[in-house]
């Protein structure tokens, strides 16, 4: 009998709850409606009044720190500082580069290979290195591989102890979570007004904005690392008598270190998507190759200089692997096997008499007979296409522009401007609750508040041009979706299709978003199309990829009792399998939106517009425009977040008002 | 050697104040739902003397695990003292934990817990490398150790390159190297198939013959705590129902829950001859065997004779025992 009462008790509650819950929907519905009415009949157009007049301050602040920056202790004693050892070390690692000459690198980037992934590994990443030099601009690429070591190691200084405390403390965990979450999603132009205004021009605000993508990485894997230590091996440390310090260093970090160094991975092929954009900060590295042909149209040579980038992305992700199940491939039968000591020592004389050799016959500049020019025959091959297909890829940016892009941001616009912010909130409300919906809510209200900046004739209003990023966020992130989740829903389902596309998705999670742009120009030209269709490219990939693995993820338990009990393949698909697959693929939809806005940030460089451009101008000409570029940075930062809470809420709670 | 006084341990908030109270008598999900409190283990008291084999059996969830972690403190008692050799280690602060841990008490886990990234050599002298022994004689002692427990010049393998039973050998290793003088076996063959845990068994009988430790031994399975305990205690729901030797939990079980856990050992591998003999008789004889042994053990002797057998102790005769009275036991009729 008490066994019945115990089982009845909760019901009889959650009847109650439901009740509450009605009502509470219905009173949200009401204030909801209430808003939209007031919207209606409220000014259309962002009152004049809401303006926080960022600009202004913003380049008077700038104005005081070029007249402080010989006095203030926050830049004599800070930052300047910190700006001469990132310059320093930079420097050294130039040395380092230079004095291992092109044939020292090459021969060391194989030796590591061959000690960390094996032979092939080696071979791969020393000829991809190889590449980079006979492609494009040896010395240009070696400043990119500069800034990146020197990033990836001030990431890996500060992201393992960081990462130590957070797995010690969940507290820690949390703050450091969401600090860095939000850093990372934030597209990388709101970042270059700030670094310039503290670390000037160049190398080292280059390094600080690689370093905060590269930190989170380091942080999350070290502390998802030493969390996944065995309760059991904690124990032991413990049992016989380990102090804390025994315990970290004896136990947590040796069992934790192929989950850090695996990590490594992660956090230097960030570091490379992001130094190629720091280039804008004018480093004069391979980035800036692509950005000064891509400005010139000249196609080519922005291919050869992207081909680099991507051989450099691919050498370093080669030899960081440390795949070990590519060692028993033919290509090490082929030589004997050695013992670890032995291995390190060939290693390292192999590399030490190649640098002896280059600095005995000075190879100090790549030889121009090993170089291929690629330019040329993609110029011709470009010309070749646009004689040919022009018309239709003509036809279908035309349309993408006059019938979906255009209608959408001239919608956006015609709608008044607080109904726009309602419906905002109640998206956000419906996805989650009211904190959600007054947090949107308000970064829409806040975008309003930005005020204008000087357009093409007169001002324009940031609101207007938020809008027009908008427009393009959402038209690229729908067609990014539905190319990507039948591919991916098939690619959970079938072994071979899943085969046949992993070689495609393997390269494409190597590639820096910045080298999608490249292709497009030559196919679409420039303009807003043409940064849709650079977004999709590149979101389309990684989105295949989370939902097949969202649907890789559901145990077979539920799935082959379903099986058993007589369903048909598709009936187990959606009665099962997408069912609960649906959190984790949401999840991945969230990811793939905050890089289609990431993307189109940084379409702004082919003339995509919107927020990014009103970012980027600004860092050419800080003296003028700073005020613009902060300006601009934070309608990307309101919208970055008001888009990543919302999508984040569909793949972590199930509906609005459901705490259970 | 270790002396255990009312122990509890009650998660949850505020746990303290469950301890002793009535709300301790609620049935768990009540418990749970109305204070967040969950009673892992309650009023637990024991006496293990030095060189006695003591065995705690129960099911996953009756609390064994806790106990012997909250010996050395791995989880924080709620309430309760703990003695090791007078020492009272509930009281004792980091320092003294931390000598007690690296000095006098070592435990074997039940899924081995061995370092993958050390050496069987490195894992074995991991103790003495936390107490601050040299590198030349821990790693002296870790081999002499590893020949100990059937693994000889294994030294420079790695925990991956061997089979479970082995593996299980170097945590036995890891813990005896310390040479502490109490060992804690939480589970430590569950993991292992039949044949090697019986091997193991036979290990630890052997290596307390020879070493004359005292042992605490965790297990949930019957047949193993019989062979290995000199007394046994079965607990259930967080707390001992019955401590006794295998011949008392088998012959007198203290309720209806352990009589259904014992219902099928047979008795004559559990109880000596002395407990079932009948009064000295004056012969003549058909063997002579010692008052300890096991009632299944005598069966050769009666089977090819008519005579009695007469049991022996101390060369004093005290009893002896004839084909009916080993088969009143095997028949089960003399209780």
């Amino acid at each position: 009998m008490a066994a019945v009462s115990v089982e009845t008790l909760p019901e009889q509650e959650s009847a109650a709850v439901v009740d509450a819950r009605r009502n509470r929907r219905n009173v949200a519905f009401g204030v909801f409606a209430l808003l939209a009415v007031l919207a209606v009949v409220i000014e259309h157009e962002v009152p004049g009044w809401l303006d926080l007049d960022i600009q202004q301050r913003a380049q008077a602040a700038y104005k005081w720190t070029i007249t402080n920056r010989q006095t203030s202790p926050l830049f004599t004693l800070f930052l300047e500082p910190v700006g001469n050892v990132l310059q320093w070390m930079f420097d050294v690692v130039m040395n380092v580069l230079e004095f291992l000459k092109w044939p020292g690198l090459v021969a060391l980037t194989g030796a590591i290979g061959w000690r960390t992934g094996g032979l092939r590994a080696g071979i791969g990443g020393a000829s991809a290195m190889l590449g980079v030099g006979m492609i494009s601009n040896w010395d240009h690429a070696m400043i990119t591989l500069a800034i990146m070591l020197v990033a990836v190691f001030i990431a890996l200084v500060l992201g393992i102890p960081l990462g130590i405390w957070t797995s010690r403390s969940d507290r820690a965990e949390r703050v450091v979570r969401i600090l860095l979450d939000t850093a990372q999603v934030l597209p990388i132009f709101v970042y270059f007004s700030p670094v310039q205004v503290f670390f000037g021009i160049k190398v080292p605000p280059a390094i600080v904005v690689t370093v905060i993508y590269a930190l989170p990485p380091a942080v999350r894997l070290t502390n998802l690392g030493l969390r996944n230590v065995p309760v059991v091996m904690n124990e032991v440390g413990e049992s016989f008598g380990a102090n804390s310090w025994q315990q970290l260093l004896k136990v947590q970090l040796p069992v934790a270190r192929k989950a850090i160094l695996l990590g490594l991975n992660q956090v230097i092929m960030m570091a490379f998507g992001v130094v190629v954009l720091a280039s804008l900060l004018g480093t004069g590295d391979l980035g800036q190759d692509v950005l000064n042909a891509l400005q010139k149209q000249k196609v080519g040579e922005a291919a050869a200089a992207g081909l680099g980038i991507v051989l450099l992305a691919i050498s370093l992700d080669r030899i960081t692997t440390g795949d070990r199940k590519h060692q028993f491939s033919r290509w090490s039968n082929l030589v004997p096997k050695v013992s670890r000591q032995a291995g390190q020592r060939i290693a390292v004389g192999l590399v030490a008499v190649v640098v002896l050799l280059a600095h005995v016959f000075d190879w100090t500049t790549f030889p121009s007979w090993l170089t291929i020019d690629v330019a040329a025959p993609i110029n011709d091959a470009v010309t070749w296409v646009q004689d040919n297909f022009h018309d239709i890829t003509q036809a279908i940016s035309d349309f993408l522009v006059t019938n979906v892009i255009d209608p959408i941001y001239k919608f956006l616009l015609w709608l008044p401007w607080f109904l726009v912010v309602v419906a905002i909130a109640f998206i956000g409300f419906l996805s989650k609750g009211w904190r959600l919906a007054t947090g949107v809510g308000l970064c829409m209200v806040l975008t309003a508040a930005l005020g204008t900046i000087p357009g093409g004739v007169g001002r324009e209003r940031i609101w207007d041009i938020a809008m027009n990023t908008l427009s393009q966020v959402l038209v690229a992130i729908l067609l990014s979706v539905l190319i990507a989740l039948p591919l991916g829903i098939l690619a959970g389902r079938s072994d071979a299709f899943e085969r046949f596309m992993r070689p495609f998705l393997d390269i494409a999670q190597v590639l820096p978003a910045f080298v999608y742009l490249i292709p497009v120009v030559f196919l679409f030209g420039v303009g807003r199309s043409a940064g849709v269709v650079a977004c999709v490219i590149y979101a389309v990939p990684p989105c295949i990829r989370l939902t097949t693995l969202g649907m890789r993820e559901v145990p077979y338990t539920p799935r082959e009792a379903a099986i058993s009990f007589g369903a048909t393949g598709p009936q187990e698909m959606r009665m099962v399998q997408l069912p609960l697959a649906r959190k984790s693929i949401l999840l991945g939809i969230n990811q793939t939106l905050m890089m289609v806005l990431a993307t189109v940030i940084i379409a702004a460089l082919i003339g995509a517009g919107g927020l990014g451009l009103v970012a980027y101008e600004a860092t050419a000409k800080p003296n003028i425009k700073l005020g613009q570029g902060v300006t601009g940075g934070l309608a990307i930062v309101l919208l970055a977040i008001m888009l990543d809470r919302i999508t984040q809420a569909w793949g972590t709670s199930k509906q609005g008002g459901n705490h259970q | 050697m270790i002396s255990v006084r009312d122990l509890w341990k009650v998660y949850g908030p505020r746990a303290e104040r469950i301890v002793g109270a009535p709300e301790a008598d609620l049935p768990r999900s009540q418990l749970e739902a109305q204070h967040g409190n969950v009673v892992a283990m309650r009023e637990v008291s024991l006496d293990i003397a030095p060189g006695e084999v003591f065995v705690v059996m129960g099911l996953s969830g009756s609390g064994k695990s806790t106990l012997i972690r909250c010996i050395t403190r791995l989880i924080e008692p709620t309430a309760g003292k703990v003695f090791i050799e007078g020492q009272d280690v509930t009281a004792a602060d980091d320092d003294q934990l931390l000598k007690i841990r690296r000095h006098k008490v070592s435990m074997v886990f039940q899924h081995f817990g061995l370092l993958p990234h050390r050496t069987l050599l490195d894992n074995v002298g991991f103790g003495l490398e936390l107490r601050g022994v040299d590198k030349k004689e821990r790693r002296e002692r870790a081999d002499r150790t590893l020949a100990l427990v059937g693994l000889p010049g294994m030294g420079e393998y790695k925990p991956h390159q061997l089979s479970g039973g082995q593996q299980q050998r170097v945590g036995l290793a890891r813990a005896l190297a310390t040479d502490p003088d109490i060992m804690l076996f939480d589970e430590p063959f569950s993991a292992l198939d039949p044949l090697i845990r019986r091997e193991m068994q036979d290990e630890i009988v052997r290596l307390r013959r020879e070493l004359g430790k005292t042992m605490m031994f965790i297990t949930h399975d019957l047949q193993e705590a019989l062979r290995l305990g000199d007394r046994i205690a079965i607990m259930r729901d967080g707390r001992f129902v019955q401590v006794g030797t295998p011949a008392e939990v088998v012959l007198e079980p203290a309720d209806e829950y352990v009589a259904n856990f014992v219902r099928d050992v047979p008795r004559s591998h559990i109880v000596p001859v002395d407990a079932v003999m009948a009064p000295p008789s004056d012969g003549p004889f058909a063997g002579e065997v010692s008052a300890d042994t096991k009632v299944r053990d005598v069966v050769a002797l009666v089977a090819r004779s008519e005579l009695p057998v007469r049991v022996v102790r101390d060369g004093m005769t005290v009893g002896s025992i004839d084909r009916v009275g080993v088969l009143s036991v095997i028949a089960g009729e003399d209780h």
